[in-house]
């Protein structure tokens, strides 16, 4: 770079070495923020990034939704199919999450079989939707030991900037609450199910509850729903389940140790959070 | 639809479930079949540059049901050691598993290489490869909503087409397709899945209207060659002002950012 460049930057200049300065010292990068109180998206500490939530677009699923949080985007399809019962648990059915994160998403993803990031995330939405007993598996039986249904609750994500387990929750419960079963019957004699087009129900939830991510920076930091630049750069992960009337469903603490006050400061912005979500479904 | 057994890197359902059997497919069918415009009419798009913030550029793209997201990455250096004077464009194309009326379970089939194939043949003569010795550009695109796979193919094209142009890379012409089924004696522009079903021969055909050139056609199904020439030019005429639309939307996201 000449001289006269470095006297008189401009303002391209600039970005563009605040985009190198980011690219080879990521960490000092996000401190210059930290120190000022601010994130380099523009965000105090404790600010969320805005969500939006579309249901029901997609008219080949059984039930659907599009989440946005901040530009973060996941797209959730519930598809139900008719499967045989497992034979010790003949009325309970099939409730069955994944997500994928497939390389249009990221630069960080390649083509291929899921990646190890997305087998944990799916491992994680299967848990939080089975322990806390969002739906009761034996609504969906349609004739004891033969017939019940399977939900395939599938996420795909279109645009990955971090916090993609808060946006895939939120997405896959928005989807379950529109889906709808089409009436469907056991014909004893021919072992076959049929089902009506014209008579549909909505399936009966019986929990509402919405995660929450936070990320700790040098045990004294809180962020809110990082960012894909800040996630890989925190100290702990720490996500919180809590449904609608305000009870624990799951916590989830990784890394360095976090005192308790911050736990549960961070549980009780969970609930905050929590409700506010629960207003935009 | 049988899953594939023992995938222990995604979570899994029972061995075997089917899709639900409808006591009024026949109905349903008739009914889908019936078309709500006019043959020469194709459905309403809504093109929309630079939706997935991480990709170098990207493209979403709606027209009635089908809905079709597309990002591009690179260039990048190719991972081969031999050395090509020319970049490659590689194309991956991914169904959701919620995309079509039977849900599909989530492994590579062929069907998805064909299209990638199909997309990769449309849009490769447009963009100066010349330009990028040793360097892979990435074209990945995800199909959200599947009504039609000629349809598919078309708005794919013309999403692959405006994210490349989103992205910066130096083409000689944007990339419009528009698809034409032959359903008894008619032509019907952009057919739905239920009005390919029911028609004897379909044409796909790419162009660059900027140009006056044909990129690709793809003909399948039995015509006369009479017919099939009548597909293309009405194709061409509609691919026309797809090429105005693709033009407007990217001016405006420029004119916006």
């Amino acid at each position: 770079m000449s001289s006269s460049s470095i006297t008189k930057p401009s303002a391209a200049d600039d970005t563009l070495r605040a985009q190198i300065f980011q690219r080879l010292h990521p960490r000092v990068y996000l401190e210059r923020f930290t120190a000022e109180k601010f994130r380099p998206d523009g965000r105090t500490f404790d600010e969320w990034r805005k969500v939006s939530v579309n249901v029901g677009s997609i008219s080949t699923a059984d039930g659907s939704a599009l989440v946005r949080m901040g530009d973060t985007t996941v797209v959730c399809g519930v598809k139900a199919e008719v499967a045989e019962p497992d034979l010790d648990l003949p009325e309970q059915g099939f409730l069955v999450p994944n997500l994928d994160l497939p390389a249009i998403c990221s630069p960080k993803f390649k083509p291929g079989p899921p990646t190890e990031e997305a087998q944990v995330l799916s491992d994680r939405l299967n848990e939080a939707l089975v322990t806390s007993g969002v739906l009761s598996l034996s609504s969906l039986c349609i004739h004891p030991g033969k017939a019940v249904w399977t939900l395939y609750v599938d996420s795909t994500c279109i645009n990955y900037d971090g916090n993609a387990f808060d946006a895939t929750l939120l997405a896959m419960l928005a989807a379950l609450r529109n889906t709808t079963l089409p009436k469907a019957t056991y014909d004893e004699e021919t072992g076959r199910t049929t089902c009506s087009r014209k008579n549909r129900s909505p399936l009966q939830l019986e929990r509402h509850f919405a995660s929450t991510s936070f990320g700790v920076l040098e045990t004294s930091h809180v962020l809110s729903d990082p960012t894909a630049f800040e996630e890989p750069l925190m100290d702990v992960a720490l996500t919180v389940i809590v449904d609608d009337h305000g009870q624990l469903i799951s916590t989830n603490e990784s890394g360095a140790g976090i005192s308790q006050e911050t736990l549960l400061q961070c549980i009780s912005r969970a609930k905050e959070r929590a409700s506010q979500l629960q207003r935009l479904l | 639809m049988a899953q594939s057994a023992g995938d222990r890197r995604r979570i899994n359902g029972p061995e075997e479930s089917f899709s639900p059997v409808f006591d009024d497919d026949e109905e349903d069918i008739k009914l889908k079949t019936q078309r709500s415009r006019a043959a020469g009419d194709i459905r309403p798009i809504f093109l929309q540059p630079g939706l997935i913030s991480q990709a170098n550029g990207s493209a979403y793209i709606e027209t009635d049901k089908t809905k079709i997201a597309c990002a591009v990455y690179g260039p990048r250096q190719t991972k081969t050691t031999t050395y090509s004077e020319k970049g490659r464009l590689n194309v991956e194309v991914k169904f959701t598993p919620f995309s079509c009326m039977r849900r599909r379970a989530p492994i590579r089939d062929a069907e998805d290489r064909s299209l990638a194939v199909s997309i990769h043949q449309a849009i490769v003569s447009s963009i100066r490869l010349e330009l990028f010795p040793k360097s892979t550009i990435d074209v990945f695109i995800t199909i959200i909503e599947n009504d039609g796979i000629e349809g598919c193919i078309a708005s794919a094209s013309v999403a692959a087409s405006t994210a490349l142009a989103d992205a910066g890379i130096e083409m000689l012409g944007l990339v419009s397709a528009c698809s034409a089924a032959i359903v008894g004696d008619d032509i019907h522009l952009d057919p739905s899945e239920a009005e390919a079903r029911a028609s004897s021969g379909t044409v796909i055909l790419a162009c660059m209207p900027a140009l006056d050139n044909v990129t690709s056609v793809w003909q399948s199904g039995h015509m006369t060659a009479d017919m099939a020439l009548k597909c293309m030019e009405r194709c061409h005429e509609r691919c026309i002002d797809i090429h105005s639309i693709v033009a407007q939307s990217l001016l405006e996201h420029r004119t916006a950012a």
